[in-house]
């Protein structure tokens, strides 16, 4: 088969917000991500350095909020454990401590929405050597 | 804290085996070389997983996940003649949006942007 609709790359990843003043605050204060500045009024996005986090609010679109399934965005961070120290001091609940796969490690937890977040870091080379 | 990227996005699946061949053949994404259950787009990882073997519950991605394509009317053609479900497709004003299901329910909207971006002071 060829390349299908030959998709291109991702966009963004629509993230449901019921707040969105509230979803903005936890990704700019919280995560600390970068707004991007040609933000409107309407349409929010937040940077992560490869893909972008849209903030989108359905219920006024009429379509009932379905908050993401666990872990459903795998965060990289340097340090899984202080990573998660960190968001505990913000007052950040996780699902479990920090689990060790034999070649990440990572931690689950919500954002204000409720929307399933995955802190994560691999540490392993891959199969051939090269680094993530 | 520092985030650094975003690894990868989970999407739930019953069959990861199926999955993968819908967002191999249907979208056009390579498998990853390094692991099974993972196709790679050019920016970001998309993991399949199937929650309910981890004894937690299934839930699809009802938000989206927006994939560029060049022609989004061609696209939602192609994803409609192979088996995929056509939700709806939308101008936005800036953009189009096709939305469809993939053979899970999680919705994938099927994006083009045609105007250029402007920053807020210049509109």
């Amino acid at each position: 088969m060829g390349n299908g609709i030959g998709a291109e790359r991702v966009d963004f990843v629509a993230v449901p917000t019921e707040d969105r003043d509230r979803a903005e605050k936890f990704y700019a204060e919280t995560l600390g991500l970068q707004k991007n500045p040609l933000s409107t009024d309407t349409w929010v996005e937040f940077e992560t350095g490869n893909v972008t986090l849209a903030l989108v609010e359905p219920e006024k679109l009429g379509i009932p909020f379905a908050a993401l399934p666990f872990g459903a965005i795998a965060i990289r961070v340097p340090d899984v454990g202080e990573a998660r120290a960190k968001l505990e001091e913000a007052g950040i609940e996780f699902e479990g401590g920090v689990w060790d796969s034999g070649v990440c490690n990572g931690a689950a937890f919500t954002d204000s929405e409720g929307n399933g977040l995955l802190l994560h870091h691999r540490y392993a080379p891959y199969a051939d050597g090269s680094q993530p | 804290m520092q985030v650094e990227q975003v690894d990868f996005v989970s999407v739930p699946t019953r069959d990861v085996a199926r999955a993968v061949a819908f967002y191999r053949d249907v979208l056009g994404l390579p498998e990853s070389e390094y692991l099974d259950g993972e196709v790679e787009t050019p920016n970001v990882t998309l993991s399949f997983w199937n929650p309910e073997r981890d004894g937690e519950p299934f839930v699809p991605i009802q938000s989206g996940i927006a994939l560029r394509v060049s022609d989004v009317p061609a696209a939602i053609d192609e994803a409609r003649a192979a088996g995929a479900e056509v939700v709806g497709i939308e101008d936005t004003g800036v953009c189009h949006m096709g939305f469809v299901k993939d053979r899970d329910g999680n919705v994938l909207i099927l994006h083009r942007r045609y105007a250029a971006r402007r920053r807020r002071a210049e509109s």
